[in-house]
Order: structure tokens, then sequence, then C-alpha cells
């Protein structure tokens, strides 16, 4: 009986590893030859989050359904992610069932999917997986477009409630800041981060004080992307990660301006490493407007409201 | 080209030229990057700019030459040509609503489209825009496409266009304010579904045409041979009309709703920002949907190189045709180009596009902000129009 299961077990690894060359589908990645595979798949629903308009329906991953940051993931009043019942019926519209495998994908580098995982997470929902590479990598391959919108059987999904424990809050950050016990991870540019830029360039000033959360150190969300878009392989991103100190040994935080580029470099961590991570999805925008929290300016910016 | 050359002396060189602007074109075509940072592809916006401009240029597609010769002789073709666009462009752009946004549920818009705020500002955007054709003798697009043709006068109204731009920029917070951020968006397929918003506005454009068309139209001379009724003759307008609205649709479909005010606006709002003119902030201005004109920061832009392909290929249709007519302007001219100019720019500023981007672009996608500039547009072209014959033969020259 036991060596039965052995053996089948062995079998299965060995054909799952034959199969890994030509299509993988990790536990949190599958590759764009995966999905391709599994276009007629009944049991993988693909979910585009691209921020730009138009994007999605003019030619999108056939059989996805589109998911607008702007509206969908987040709750477009309260400054806060969807309300349990608001996604619950998304997911439902979708088709979404409980035994669905989910695959997001989008543009600018799958930041905003990642933070429809992230989502997806709080909320509990297993099976939920990143194409690797995202909208770029699919497109440079020149895999198939569709521009058809499929009215999907609704699904009978069942959200838990919202796991606190991914989400990091302004209280969160600044004790992380005093007491040194939490490793914070600012994943955005050089000059944000040191305090040249209170925005990157192109994108409206939102907060009025320009540097970071004393004790993170800048790991820029792109460090942990290859060429082509994808994550690079584990083991690299172990050790680029721990050169900067961040090892897996005292809980993470990781934010950016508004939480979507912090939601990538979340993933990476939490899921392809494993790591104890919450996103602080209040992020530069909330902390840089916080009364009273200590910060860290290196290039000394003074906010002059101009 | 080599027939050109057995036609007539004159036509060869004619033909030569265009063939070195068709040149210019498809190496443009060749030579630009793939893509946008949105991911349009600019080849195909170029193509549909030259495509669109051939068009313009063959069949006389200038919204005030179209009114006017109704004003003037009853001469309802060129209206008729006008309708056959939206009609065209209306069918074609419900296809592709269907399949992208299944049900047109209340809130949803289709992304891209022009469905802009109806206020009172948009009325007197479009009658300012309506005057300024008048007055200096074409709307925008029509001057674009009649820089191919040598028109002279263009390059001030384009300029006058450019500062109306500015002087928009100017008023814009004041008016977005005081009306447009309140304004209700107004989609047709959210209140009356795909099918009954495609019956109401082409039974509009039924009746409309069957009243255009009690007027007889004047009989014209069969070509001399199918080849000269298409390189030579001008195209009717309805059959220009009809093609534009199938390049609509593939426009919208590929790359975005047609426009040709987004470069020339962006270009006045980037100069002007850099000399400091501007407030610090466009309220509301970038989020709204429209010919956008946002601070320029790539050189090239789809909607720019849609016009420079609109511009090199009705130099070529022009050329080859013998429409190519140059004559120097007189001062009072010019003064109604870059006056004129003015007011078409303040006017497609405020209401976030023109005669192309509002009224056609907006129709087609079942805008009631596309119905209200074309109703105020018209009207400004009929004060205009009574206003040049009023003031006299001094305006007229």
């Amino acid at each position: 009986m036991k060596l039965s299961r052995l053996l089948r077990s062995t079998l299965v690894a060995a054909a799952g590893s034959l199969l890994a060359t030509a299509a993988s589908a990790s536990d949190f990645l599958v590759s764009t030859d995966w999905l391709e595979q599994n276009l007629k798949n009944e049991k993988v629903r693909i979910v585009e989050v691209s921020v730009n308009p138009g994007v999605y329906e003019r030619g999108h991953i056939p059989g996805a359904v589109n998911f607008v940051w702007h509206t969908d993931l987040v709750d477009p009043v309260r400054r806060d992610i969807a309300t349990k019942e608001n996604f619950e019926s998304l997911l439902r519209k979708s088709g979404i069932n409980d035994d669905t495998t989910v695959v997001l994908y989008g543009d600018t580098n799958n930041w905003f999917a990642a933070w429809g995982a992230w989502v997806y997470d709080i909320y509990g929902v297993q099976n939920v997986k990143l194409l690797d590479g995202g909208r770029k990598k699919w497109e440079a391959e020149n895999r198939p477009l569709s521009t058809q919108v499929v009215a999907h059987k609704p699904g009978n999904i069942t959200l838990k409630d919202a796991n606190t424990g991914l989400r990091a809050r302004l209280a969160d950050v600044v004790a992380a800041a005093e007491k040194k016990d939490v490793a914070l991870v600012d994943i955005r540019s050089p000059d944000e981060y040191s305090g040249k830029v209170i925005a990157p360039a192109g994108v409206q000033e939102l907060a009025i004080r320009a540097g970071h959360v004393p004790g993170a150190v800048n790991v820029p969300w792109g460090t942990a992307v290859a060429e082509d878009g994808t994550f690079k392989p584990v083991e690299e991103l172990r050790k680029i990660y721990a050169e900067k100190g961040i090892d897996g040994s005292r809980p993470i935080i990781t934010y950016c301006r508004i939480g979507e580029r912090s939601s990538h470099t979340w993933f990476a961590l939490k899921k392809l490493l494993g790591y104890d991570v919450r996103n602080y999805d209040g992020s530069w925008t909330e902390y840089g407007n916080a009364v009273g929290v200590p910060v860290v300016n290196l290039a000394g910016t003074v906010w002059t409201g101009k | 080209m080599n027939i050109a050359t057995t036609a007539s002396p004159r036509t060869g060189w004619n033909g030569l030229a265009a063939a070195a602007f068709a040149f210019a074109f498809f190496t443009c075509v060749l030579l630009l990057p793939e893509s946008d940072a949105l991911g349009r592809s600019l080849p195909v916006s170029m193509l549909l700019g030259g495509a669109f401009g051939l068009l313009l240029q063959r069949s006389r597609f200038c919204f005030f030459c179209i009114s006017r010769d109704f004003f003037d002789n009853r001469d309802a073709r060129g209206l008729v040509g006008i309708i056959a666009a939206l009609a065209v462009g209306l069918i074609g752009y419900h296809a592709v609503f269907g399949a992208w946004l299944p049900v047109p549920a209340a809130g949803r818009l289709p992304p891209d489209a022009h469905i802009g705020p109806v206020s009172w500002v948009l009325a007197a955007g479009a009658f300012a825009f309506g005057i300024g054709m008048a007055v200096s003798g074409s709307c925008i697009s029509a001057h674009l496409y009649r820089l191919g043709e040598g028109s002279l006068a263009s390059p001030i109204a384009l300029a006058g266009s450019a500062i109306g731009f500015v002087v928009g920029f100017l008023t814009w917070n004041e008016l977005y304010l005081r009306a447009i951020q309140e304004a209700p968006t107004i989609w047709l397929p959210n209140l009356l579904g795909y099918g009954g918003s495609l019956a109401v506005q082409l039974g509009v454009l039924a009746l409309l045409a069957l009243f255009l068309m009690r007027y007889p139209w004047p009989r014209e001379e069969t070509a001399a041979s199918p080849l000269h009724a298409i390189v030579f003759r001008r195209w009717p307008t309805y059959v220009g009309g009809i093609l534009i609205g199938i390049v609509a649709t593939v426009a919208y479909f590929r790359v975005g709703p047609l426009g040709v005010t987004a470069e020339l606006g962006s270009l006045a709002r980037t100069a002007a920002n850099n000399a400091g003119l501007l407030p610090a902030r466009l309220e509301g201005l970038d989020t709204l949907a429209g010919c956008a004109t946002v601070v320029k920061e790539t050189v090239l832009s789809r909607n720019g190189v849609f016009v420079i392909g609109l511009v090199l290929a009705s130099f070529a249709s022009a050329l080859l045709a013998g429409d190519f007519k140059p004559r120097v302007p007189g001062v009072v001219e010019c003064l109604r180009a870059l006056f004129g100019g003015v007011l078409m720019g303040w006017g497609a500023m405020v209401a976030l596009g023109c005669t192309v981007g509002v009224l056609l672009s907006g129709i087609m996608a079942g805008a009631a902000s596309g119905w209200v500039f074309a109703l105020f547009c018209i009207l400004g072209a009929w004060v205009g129009w009574r206003l040049r014959q009023r003031c006299g033969k001094w305006l007229q020259k």
C-alpha cells in the first residue's frame, strides 16, 4: 500500500518534471506555455487586471475576464480594498467556483494583477496564480489574443472573512520603524527612497513629505524581474533580498507609493520565497502625509507646496 | 502614375510629386516604432490617418463647405454624405460595443469612446466652433487636408486654433467648476440598450436624410472613364462618408476613436505650460473622455502620427488629382483665418474635440454630447455664414 503510493508519487513527479520543461505551473506562477495549453480548461479562469483603459478590450487572452483596478479591486469611496460582498459577487459573476484555479495577469509588469492576488489572499481564496511575465511576455511571444468577451456561468465561490494578517496598517509601520523587529522593504525608485523626489516622473505628488520610513531598505520592485518580465529564479531572489538583510528571519512589510508595485514584491517574498510578509497598501501616500511619524529624508527635499 | 503622365504634361509633374508624398508616407509608416506607451500600434494609426486624409480630400469632406452648399444653393449632397458616415459608423461602433461590453449596464462606459459631459459649455464650444469654421472657411480637419491642396490660409487658421486652445486652457478651470464637473455624461445605450440606441439614432438620421433629399440634386457630368472618376474627379460625399464610417470603426477597434485636435491641443498645452502661462492644474481635464490634450512627454503620439498621415495623404491625393492650387491669400482672408481659428481652438478645447472628435466619433458612439455638438455647430456655422454675408464684400475677399 505504502509502496504503491510511493511508486505512484514518484511516477507523477517524474512525469511532472518532464512536462515542466515544456510547460510549468508552480504553486503560484504559471508559464505562458502552460496557460496556452489550458485555455480550454474549465477549471481555469483567467483574469486580466490592467490599469490602462481599452487594453483588455482590444485584445486579451482568450476567455479572460476583466477586473478594473480603480473600481473592482478597491472601494471607490473610502480608501480600502474591495469589500467582501462586492468582491464575492464579482468573482461569482466571473464564473469562479471554490475549486477554480485563477490565473491573473495584466499590463505594467503585473503590478495590478499582483494587487489582485493579494486581495484574493486576504479573502482566503486558494489556487490563485500569476502568469509569469504578464501581458508583456504573452504579447512578445505572439500568442493569441481575442476581443470577444465571454459570459461565464455564475460561480459559487464563498469568501472567508478578511485576513488582516496579510495587511499592514499605519500603526504597524510606525511600530516597525521604532522597534526594528520587523523588516521594511521600500520598493520605490532610489530617488523616491532618498527623498530627491516625492513621486515618480509623470505622477502627481500626493504626499507632503519626502523620504522613507526609518529602517526601510530600498529594493526597487524591478530587481525581482528578469529582462522578459518574468520573476527571477527563486534562489537568485533569495540572494538578492538576503544581501539587503531581508532573509525571512524577521516578519516583513513591503510598501511603495500607493501599494500596487509593492504587491508585486509582496508576491515574490511571500509566495515565491515563503516569508512572512504583509503589504502596506497605505504606502507613502499615507505615511508621507501622516502627522508626527518618523521619516528619514536623505536628500533633504523640503515640501513647499509648489 | 503612368496614366497620369499621359493625361497632360502638367499632371506628369503632379503625379511625380504625388508619388514622392506617397513614398514619404510609407517610409514614415515603416520607420515608426511598433506602439505607443499604451501598446496601441503607431503604424496602424498612421495608416488610418492616411486613409482618412485621402477620403477627406477625395470627397471634399469639409464640414463648412458642405453646410455652405446647402445654405447657398440648397445643395444637400454633402450633408447627406455626413449622414452616411454617421449611419455606417453607428452600426460599426455598436458592433464593437456588443463584443467589448455585452451588457451596457448603467454606470458602465465603453473604453476610450468619446462620450463627453453635456453642459452649456459644450453647446457654447460647439457654437463658437461653428462660427469659427464659417469665418475661417473650414473646420480644423478640413484645414488639415486643405494644406495638401496648397491652401496658404490654412496654416494661419491652424496657428489660430493653437492660440484658441491656450485661451481654452485659461478658461477651463472656471468652466469646469461652474458646469462641466456636475454635467451628466449621457450614453444612449445605457438608457435604451444597444438595439434601442441604434434604432433611435438611425431613425433620426433617416428622417434627416429624407428631409434633405427633398431638395433636388444637381445633374453631374459622367466621368470619361472609371479611372478618371476615381483619380481625378471628386468623389460623391456619400461615398467618402460611407468609407469614413468604416475607417472610424476600424480606428476605434484598433487604436482609438477618430480625432484631429488631440495633438494640436497637446502641443499648445505643452508650449503654454513651458512658457508658464497655464495654471499648474487643469481640473479634471485629463480624466474626461474625448480628444485628450495631455502635456507631451514623448515625441511620437498616436494622434500626432495620425495627423501627419492625414496631411501627407491629402498632399498625394490632391497633387495627383490636380487639386493642388496654391494661391496667396489677402490680408482680410488671413485675418479671417486667424480669428476663425482662435474661435475653433477655444471651442474644440472646451468641447473636448471638434467636428471629427465630438461630432463624428461622439454620435457614432451613441453619445448625447455628439448630437449636442452637431446641433450647436451647425447653428454657429449658419450664424457665421450670415455674418459673412452681412458684413459685405470686404470680408469675402
